[in-house]
């Protein structure tokens, strides 16, 4: 791509870019640089929407050394694209400003206007939704891997499962947990006496 | 598309692709798929997640956008541990969908402030896989003096990678390395870590040891293949080690590994053979493994075994049927109801297992029964088909009335 010109670079991105697929593979990234950038940010407000998007993108798939030597042409594009009429272009570049330097996404959206009000509506009626409803027990799987007093710390004490019904015998299982125990220490004995 | 949305009309959207296009509508459809998980019941609640994660899975950047909505939801206190698992389903459906997202997720969780860490622990999740050289790096930080948070080495897909690592029959684990993979998963399982305003204020290390002794030795008798007697003579030893958590899924992956092998159950001869009996330790000490458990043995259940002849075939899933009905009486109720239930439904189990069950359930539970239970289980006791055909003298009939008797004097609603 070095030896592209710059006029050919809208080009190149439509044709590496521009394809159905919705998510993209990263392949674009190993052909950038400082250069290439510049143009891509000379050319940005022209391209097609869904390839703005893509190219947005696959700045996730760029190398952390990469993303800090193209850091300043990279937010220059970011900053083009925050102002990019199409919302998903808006909102994917405010979402993004803040990782080229911090590799670490933006939760504050506020720009534009428009993005910032859907964006807060949303977070505002499912937070409301969580606040009157009542809780739904699914913990992040994290928890069934740790300790009992792990978990305690993490998610706080677990209630009491909601009881369905009395246990009125033993159970087939306890029984054979029994005989189990037994058989492995009868088979201990046998194996030492060897 | 927009003026069908703006009329509130979001259901009726039906293509994902059409809605994906416009920012707003597919907010509006986001909103309503988080909201219905949050108000529907217990029972469609894995399903709708499912839902939820494959919409917004269907392009990149509606996954972007969804993370960064339920990491701000994640802020607001209630409803928080459930916004980290729908962030980790979605992750999950990511991957499941062959995509590479490690660099979105990771610029969330906050790994980023520890960067080398993060580019070990990346490098591996990005590739789905585990290599000595970045486990090495991590296992140096994780036993230095000031190690990093252990939420970054919580991430459920390294965990997944190290359980397959140290349970998963014919993994090639270099015998060198070992101990830092044994080290690692144990940490993450047992270290309590609590930062407050980005120091730390807690960092207790005092179960560490007995964790990595216990995955160990598991480890150690998992990658014997000992079978029969000689793993008879480990059962203590195991029961003890079963007691923590993250034994347990390495053991419900072992077990699961061998006894998916076609020749398993012919080749065995005990009722229930050993690996199987296992699970019910696990059962019985883990309440948050019950669901792992039952997909496990749905999974032998809904097996073919063409190798066994039809009777011996029926025995092996009465021996499953037990084990469900020890999840039960441990507290997995709904769950293994809607499982038997949707047995019933679909016609294709033989009847009798069907009535093997509901018998076994009956003769060893007692009232107060719940509404729930009754609601779940009353159809199956009722069912001419199920319960017309047993025997008065045994007891059975006499047992099958009494539950209906005191279910209808008891709950007016049926």
């Amino acid at each position: 791509m070095a030896n592209v010109r710059d006029s050919d670079t809208s080009l190149w991105l439509h044709n590496k870019l521009g394809s159905s697929d919705s998510w993209t593979t990263g392949s674009i990234s190993s052909q950038l640089n400082s250069e290439v950038l510049r143009n891509i940010k000379e050319c940005f407000i022209d391209l097609q929407g869904p390839v703005k998007v893509k190219l947005l993108l696959s700045f996730f798939h760029i190398p952390k050394r990469n993303m800090d030597d193209w850091r300043m042409e990279i937010e220059d594009i970011l900053e083009v694209a925050q102002a990019d009429s199409e919302q998903w272009v808006a909102m994917l570049a405010e979402i993004m400003k803040s990782y080229p330097a911090t590799s670490c996404l933006n939760l504050e959206i506020t720009e534009p206007e428009e993005n910032r009000r859907i964006f807060l509506d949303l977070v505002d009626e499912v937070t409301k939704e969580l606040r009157r409803g009542k809780e739904v027990n699914l913990l992040p799987m994290e928890c069934h891997y740790v300790n009992k007093s792990v978990l305690t710390s993490i998610v706080g004490p677990q209630k009491a499962p909601q009881k369905h019904f009395k246990v009125k015998k033993q159970t087939k299982s306890s029984t054979l947990r029994y005989d189990l125990v037994c058989k492995a220490t009868d088979a201990a004995k046998t194996s030492a006496k060897k | 598309i927009k003026l069908i949305s703006d009329a509130g009309y979001q259901g009726e959207i039906t293509s994902i692709t059409t809605a994906a296009q416009q920012m707003e509508v597919f907010s509006r459809m986001l909103k309503t798929s988080v909201i219905k998980i949050l108000t529907s019941g217990e029972e469609a609640l894995l399903k709708n997640i499912k839902d939820l994660a494959e919409m917004i899975c269907h392009a990149e950047h509606t996954f972007v956008y969804s993370q960064v909505l339920l990491h701000v939801l994640m802020q607001e206190s209630r409803g928080a541990h459930l916004m980290k698992r729908l962030c980790q389903e979605i992750i999950k459906q990511a991957h499941s969908n062959s995509q590479d997202v490690t660099s979105v997720a990771m610029a969330l969780n906050g790994a980023t402030a520890y960067p080398r860490a993060c580019q070990a622990l990346a490098a591996m999740l990005s590739r789905n896989a585990l290599n000595p050289a970045d486990i090495t790096v991590l296992y140096k930080m994780y036993s230095a003096a000031d190690p990093p948070p252990v939420d970054l080495i919580r991430s459920p897909q390294f965990l997944e990678l190290l359980i397959d690592a140290l349970f998963k029959p014919g993994s090639k684990l270099n015998p060198e390395h070992k101990s830092k993979y044994v080290y690692l998963l144990a940490y993450a399982a047992s270290v309590i870590d609590i930062f407050k305003r980005s120091q730390r204020s807690t960092l207790k290390q005092d179960e560490l040891k007995a964790t990595m002794q216990a995955v160990e030795k598991v480890h150690s008798v998992c990658m014997s293949g000992k079978s029969g007697t000689e793993l008879v003579i480990e059962i203590p030893s195991l029961y003890q080690c079963l007691k923590y958590p993250v034994v347990g899924i390495g053991v419900i992956r072992w077990v699961e590994a061998i006894v998916m092998e076609t020749s398993y159950f012919k080749l065995s001869t005990e009722h229930t053979p050993t690996h199987i009996a296992l699970l019910d330790e696990i059962v019985s000490c883990h309440p948050l493994l019950h669901q792992k458990v039952l997909d496990l043995l749905i999974k032998l259940f809904e097996s073919k075994q063409d190798e066994l002849e039809i009777l011996v075939q029926l025995e092996m899933r009465k021996m499953l049927l037990d084990r469900m009905v020890h999840l039960l009486t441990k507290g997995c109720v709904v769950p293994v109801l809607k499982y038997i239930k949707q047995c019933w439904d679909k016609g294709d189990t033989d009847v009798s297992l069907i009535r093997y069950f509901v018998m076994e359930v009956l003769d060893l539970i007692s009232p107060p029964y719940s509404l729930e239970f009754v609601q779940f289980f009353l159809p199956l006791v009722e069912h001419e088909e199920i319960t017309g055909s047993l025997q008065r003298h045994d007891g059975e009939q006499d047992r099958v009335s009494e539950f209906i008797v005191h279910c209808k004097a008891n709950y007016t609603s049926l």
